[in-house]
């Protein structure tokens, strides 16, 4: 039972962090520092993943999660403004 | 403005510790446990079953024989529908013909390409390893986690890093153009294409088979793929499917890297050519 609850807690550690980081990827300005946040956001996914015993998920995951999908988006950014205007209130 | 996103913080893990607290007391059905539900009992006890060999896949991994023995033809449709997406790709790209030489690129576009020294090194010894863990990767999938789809995304990551680093001319000084990639991407379809049609060939001569099957069945008489010897098990067909959507994977991930790095001088060079004419 205790194997379940320590589990469990680290999975809602992982998803916590996870959350706050899409939080903080909507809340960015500066677009390169989003990409960042947002390859963490994939690594507390993939602890998950982990945690919750899909370990070829996890291997599939962290190379696209944190390597290809991050290059792309850097990418896009590259061909665009790194900041995000602030708009008028 | 702080205070909202405050209370908007707050809530968020208000929302969480709630949630947390609602699953550990067991409010959901299912919590991953080390109970088996009866449809993973059935593959744990048939993929390597050696006394009892009606339903087994000779592989040790439960993973591996279901994408490719148990549903293989859903990884097998699935591999050709991602090989599409990269045709849809080179499709957007097909007016360039040619990369254009490293001596014909403005002094302007030659200075950014590649970072320092330290990162340049740095970026070579760390794409070696990447290569190297992930053949090892794709070879192990039928013992271990991993497989083709995973190590073909593993090695992409390393062209990628290249292409950063060093610059795409790197890579295509060592004659890794978008051609070949092509041609390596079609080579792996085509091996996975290939596995799947030779049980077929049998039926040819009056045996009795079923597409995409890997080992031999009581109601079939097609012997099976060799399933190689203790200390070189190959899983039968398991092992070239691998392998094949490794060389695929990686290949069709690293062609696209090849047509996003392509600076944006070249394609407006490109168009200007082209309205000219």
């Amino acid at each position: 039972m205790s194997y379940v609850i320590v589990l469990e807690v680290l999975l809602a550690i992982a998803f916590t962090v996870a959350v706050i980081c899409t939080y903080m990827v909507v809340k960015e300005r500066d677009l390169v520092k989003a990409v960042v946040l947002s390859a963490l956001q994939s690594i507390m996914y993939t602890l998950a993943y982990y945690l919750l015993m899909a370990p070829d998920i996890v291997l599939a995951y962290v190379a696209v999660g944190v390597g290809i999908y991050s290059v792309v988006l850097l990418f896009a950014i590259s061909k665009t403004e790194r900041f995000e205007e602030v708009e008028a209130r | 403005m702080r205070g909202t996103e405050l209370i908007v913080v707050m809530c968020t893990v208000i929302l969480i510790v709630a949630v947390t607290t609602a699953v550990i007391m067991g409010i959901t059905a299912y919590t991953p446990g080390p109970e088996v539900r009866p449809l993973a009992k059935f593959y744990l006890e048939n993929c390597l079953n050696l006394w009892n060999r009606a339903y087994w896949a000779a592989s040790p991994e439960a993973v591996c024989s279901m994408l490719w023995d148990y549903r293989g033809i859903d990884t097998l449709y699935e591999t050709t529908v991602f090989f599409l997406a990269i045709i849809g790709g080179v499709t957007v790209f097909r007016l360039i013909e040619v990369t254009p030489p490293l001596e014909s690129l403005s002094e302007k576009i030659r200075r950014v390409l590649g970072l320092s020294v330290i990162v340049r090194t740095i970026s070579k010894i760390v794409a070696s390893i990447i290569l190297i863990v992930a053949v090892a990767i794709a070879a192990h999938g039928h013992l271990t986690p991993g497989g083709g789809f995973q190590a073909g995304a593993a090695i992409s990551v390393a062209p990628l890093m290249i292409i950063i680093a060093l610059s795409r001319y790197f890579l295509e000084e060592r004659k890794l153009t978008k051609e070949r990639m092509l041609a390596l991407r079609t080579v792996g379809l085509l091996t996975i294409w290939c596995t799947v049609i030779i049980p077929l060939i049998f039926a040819l001569v009056g045996q009795v088979v079923y597409a995409m099957q890997n080992q031999a069945k009581p109601w079939t008489t097609f012997p099976g793929f060799p399933t190689g010897q203790l200390s070189t098990w190959i899983a039968g067909s398991l092992f070239i499917y691998n392998m094949a959507e490794f060389v695929a994977v990686g290949a069709g991930f690293t062609l696209l890297f090849l047509l996003l790095s392509l600076p944006e001088e070249v394609f407006r060079e490109f168009m200007r050519r082209l309205t000219r004419k």
